[in-house]
């Protein structure tokens, strides 16, 4: 009888895995030809909208960069300078000091010879921590440049801040420490200024990883890929996932989630929707589906868009340890806003987004790190019970590795092929070595972050964002990089 | 000989520039960014300077005040695509400049301000 | 037989790796070999570009001599992608240049190969090359093919019909407006920036019939499309038309209004006018910008208007209103607000109690 439970339970749960495999499979299949699809198209209508036809053209839209800034003492002054130099005609940018303790809001004061003004009656149209003051420069070539001093409140409530004091139609909220591609603000625009029927709310691009490269001026002078495994495996796993999932999403409409670290915004439909939400972690998610939901509700065609360029570049973890702590924080925000929007499960009024979008990011990107950790359990009881048959087991396990290394194989092509950042024959060979490395040495790792992640949910464990030590970009000495 | 120096990234307006600052009786260095910029080059004492303002890593008023300090020149004119009214107005308003000509430009306009 | 199945599997999901490795490998050794190619055809077409507007003296370009040159870098009708190349250069340069310059290079254009290879392309079926097609049409300046353009202003594909709009612009001018405001389908923002400026550049003396004709249509694009055109020629005395749309219901024919009307310096009746729409707009943040421009633009404080809304617009505007008056020096009035404020938080408080 006991014997027949556990067959039982082996094979309601192999049947499973399999559905569930099967599923996922044909997702990224669907994925491909998608994504594929739409980097050709945003390709062919980029011929008609150049970079210099919207450097020179007057009426586009004007942009404010937000960037919270908490103790980075160490890179401000730098960070600050290269996202001055960004090309965009009509553009304004807000450092906002979130409460530092260390001195970074004196070097701003210093380098950039700011004074504070009269901010009494500064509309806050979202609520944030108080505002203390905000400075301008005396100087005019750095006329564009405000920094707001406000009393901590974390990244969201730093971003909520500049939301408010922006006086411009779109907002891109970044990280101060982000090097952004020089021409990217002219890029973003691009579909604000071409869509006809839809609004859209929000644009993404793609983030890429860029420890032990160059940079110059805040400027990525020479990319080079990651001397490290974990940080090497994290360039694949971006490229897969901008190229392949946002990409692909961004083509049907059902993007939910720009990134936090790079995404531009209508601002009028973020005040409306109130900001970022400052009590949860993953507050980009959090917003986008937000205001998609505003946009369902108030019966406004719009757009959620992903552009398939690299445009935003920063650092990844390094050590298994942050690594860990990220993917932590990042499986606790998912959770948390899959739970403060779980009305949207199969609603009907959301449309596709009810329908379909919020159901995948419940089954596959919520589900899927406990989908695979039951799957590893499992694999360890049913070995000691002696259910499995290994032969066929193996030839499973390759089959399905090697469908793996297919989507990463043929997302590096897609990359190498419209993008020229790693464009050596030693690097392809090295992404590839890296993402066939992926499953055995850092995808246990994920799981262990994001399951660690759901358990602090669970279980009410009590935690922060949690510290990333960055190294920063510091510019390298001459000879150095003209070494390299 | 007098000397010119032409910064544009645009290699078609850059020999189109070179060419007409030759035939202007100027001993001309042309590159297409600052970072081509060498040691000889900052101990020049330029004539003229024909520039674009759009580089990586400086934004375009600061370009404008930082050449000043770089490169010993008499006389400044930028040739750009970000060449909005209010670009333009900024720019002329650091004083550092002789010239603003967005593109599409007259190379007549250039030719008076050289000769 | 499972196994025998899954070893197939293996075996072909092997072969297909190998394929993507074959097409990563062809793709960086071609776009290596592409990429030197394209530069000699730039740097060739540069030089020719600038010898020819600016030849040595007592030395004529010769037409020839230039024709051998381009030939020997690869510009033959075999190589149709290197043509593509020279046509996109030729583009390029004609766009960046004005004056006699202009006309010294559109000669030079016609002079050179290729032949008559644009007007083709507005037969293909794919979008993308009919609307480069269009694009250097009107770029190179064919204007005999102005009429196929006007056909295809309504096209179903967003960069065809865009292009073709353009292109109506170029030739026709003002009396493009004939068509533009009644078009099927709505505009972009970057068709209507492109239309006013290609307008500017080339039409600078505004035909103000066709434009007035203009004003009938009902369709928002065409408004904004007209709001833009009356901002960048500057037509004071056609603002009226924009003060009409300062309290639209459509959130982007306001915020086009607002944007359109801000560079203008308005007279007090015009201001009055704006002032009565104000309380008509729905949204604070575009009331907070008819605010600043109020304040940029008037001599003097309106201050019954101002009370009004300090004494009962909601937080947002209260507070801007605050700031104008106080940095205009009515500061008792501020003060008298918060203190009234201070003295009903109080008195409710106490009642409370």
């Amino acid at each position: 009888m006991e014997i027949d439970l556990y067959y039982y339970i082996f094979w309601a749960l192999n049947y499973f895995f399999l559905f569930y495999g099967l599923c996922l499979t044909a997702l990224y299949f669907f994925a491909i030809l998608l994504s594929n699809r739409s980097v050709t198209r945003n390709k062919r209508k980029a011929r008609f909208l150049q970079v210099n036809d919207i450097v020179s053209a007057s009426d586009i839209p004007s942009i404010t960069l937000i960037a919270p800034a908490f103790n980075e003492s160490r890179t401000i002054v730098e960070n600050v300078k290269s996202l001055l130099a960004l090309q965009y005609p009509f553009y304004e940018l807000i450092i906002v000091n979130d409460g530092s303790t260390d001195n970074t809001l004196k070097l701003l004061v210093d380098k950039y010879d700011l004074e504070p003004f009269d901010s009494t009656f500064i509309t806050q149209p979202i609520p944030t921590s108080t505002v203390n003051k905000i400075y301008r420069s005396r100087k005019l070539q750095y006329k564009q440049l405000t920094v707001i001093d406000k009393n901590n409140g974390g990244k969201s409530d730093a971003n909520n801040a500049g939301i408010n004091f922006a006086a411009t139609e779109l907002v891109l909220c970044t990280d101060a420490d982000c090097i952004i591609e020089q021409d990217a603000l002219l890029k973003m625009v691009r579909p604000y200024l071409e869509e006809f029927d839809q609004e859209i709310v929000a644009c993404g691009a793609a983030i890429g990883i860029i420890n032990d490269s160059v940079v110059k001026n805040g400027v990525v002078e020479k990319l080079r890929l990651p001397d490290r495994l974990i940080p090497m495996i994290q360039v694949v796993e971006y490229i897969r996932a901008f190229l392949l999932g946002r990409m692909a999403w961004s083509e049907i409409n059902g993007v939910m989630l720009v990134s936090g670290a790079f995404g531009l915004y209508a601002r009028n439909r973020v005040i409306e929707v109130n900001g970022f939400n400052i009590h949860t972690v993953g507050e980009d998610l959090e917003l986008g589906i937000r205001l998609r939901k505003h946009m369902e509700e108030i019966k406004v065609p719009y757009k959620m868009v992903y552009l398939p360029e690299t445009l935003c570049w920063t650092e990844a973890p390094d050590t298994i340890n942050v690594l860990i702590k990220q993917r932590d924080r990042w499986a606790r925000g998912l959770w948390e806003t899959m739970g403060l929007h779980k009305d949207l499960f199969f609603n009907r009024k959301y449309r596709d987004m009810g329908l379909f979008y919020y159901p995948y990011w419940m089954f596959f990107e919520l589900g899927a790190p406990i989908v695979e950790f039951i799957g590893l359990l499992s694999l360890i009881i049913f070995t000691f019970l002696g259910l499995i048959n290994w032969s066929i087991a193996i030839l499973l396990f390759t089959s399905v590795y090697l469908l793996g290394c297919i989507f990463s194989t043929i997302s590096i092509f897609i990359y190498v092929k419209n993008f020229k950042h790693y464009n050596t024959g030693k690097d392809v060979v090295e992404l590839l070595l890296a993402a066939y490395l992926e499953p055995f040495v850092y995808h246990p790792i994920l799981i262990l972050g994001q399951i660690q992640g759901y358990y602090k949910k669970i279980f009410g464990v009590k935690s922060g964002w949690g510290n990333m030590d960055r190294k920063g970009f510091q510019t390298l000495p001459k000879e150095k990089a003209d070494r390299s | 000989m007098r000397k010119a120096l032409v910064i544009q990234e645009d290699l078609i307006i850059l020999k189109i520039l070179e060419r007409l600052v030759i035939l202007n009786q100027y001993d001309c260095r042309a590159i297409r960014s600052i970072n081509d910029l060498d040691i000889e080059d900052q101990s020049e004492n330029f004539d003229i300077i024909i520039s674009d303002i759009l580089f990586d890593g400086i934004a375009p008023l600061d370009f404008v005040f930082q050449i000043q300090e770089i490169i010993l020149h008499k006389s400044l004119i930028i040739v750009t695509n970000m060449g909005q009214k209010k670009i333009e107005k900024e720019i002329l308003a650091s004083k550092n400049v002789s010239g603003f000509f967005p593109i599409p430009l007259d190379m007549d306009h250039i030719q008076k301000l050289i000769a | 037989m499972e196994e025998e199945i899954l070893k197939l599997l293996i075996q072909l999901l092997l072969i297909t790796l190998i394929i993507i490795y074959g097409a990563i490998a062809y793709t960086m050794l071609y776009r290596k070999w592409r990429t030197s190619r394209l530069k000699i055809i730039e740097s060739t077409f540069a030089k020719i570009c600038s010898l020819f507007l600016y030849p040595n003296p007592n030395l004529e370009p010769n037409l020839i001599e230039i024709q051998r040159e381009l030939k020997s870098v690869g510009i033959v009708p075999s190589k149709p992608r290197n043509v593509q190349y020279l046509i996109d250069l030729m583009i390029r340069t004609q766009r960046s240049i004005l004056g006699v310059n202009y006309i010294k290079l559109k000669t030079l254009f016609t002079q050179i190969p290729p032949y008559g290879a644009s007007a083709s392309k507005l037969n293909s079926k794919k979008w993308y090359i009919k609307a480069r097609g269009i694009r250097e049409i009107y770029e190179m300046d064919q204007s005999q093919y102005t009429r196929d353009l006007i056909k295809l202003r309504n096209s179903d594909n967003i960069y065809v019909r865009r292009e073709a709009q353009i292109g109506i612009v170029i030739f026709l001018g003002w009396k493009s407006l004939r068509f533009l405001p009644y078009l099927k389908r709505q505009m972009t923002l970057w068709q209507q920036i492109k239309i006013v400026e290609k307008l500017y550049d080339l039409y600078p003396v505004p035909d103000l019939n066709h434009l007035r004709r203009a004003y009938n249509s009902d369709r928002p694009y065409a408004n904004e499309l007209i709001m833009r055109i009356i901002r960048k020629f500057h037509l004071t005395e056609d603002i009226a038309y924009i003060i009409q749309f300062i309290d639209n219901p459509k959130f982007e024919t306001r915020e086009a209004a607002i944007y359109c009307i801000s560079s203008f310096l308005l007279d007090e009746d015009q201001i009055g006018e704006i002032k009565e729409k104000f309380y008509n707009i729905s949204n604070t943040e575009q009331q907070l910008m008819l605010l600043k421009y109020f304040q940029r633009i008037s001599m003097e404080i309106d201050l019954p208007f101002y009370k009004d809304l300090l004494y009962n617009g909601n937080d947002s505007i209260k507070l801007s209103t605050a700031d104008i008056l106080w940095s205009n020096g009515y500061k008792e009035e501020v003060q008298d607000y918060y203190y009234q404020q201070y003295t009903q938080k109080a008195n409710s408080d106490f009642i409370s109690v």
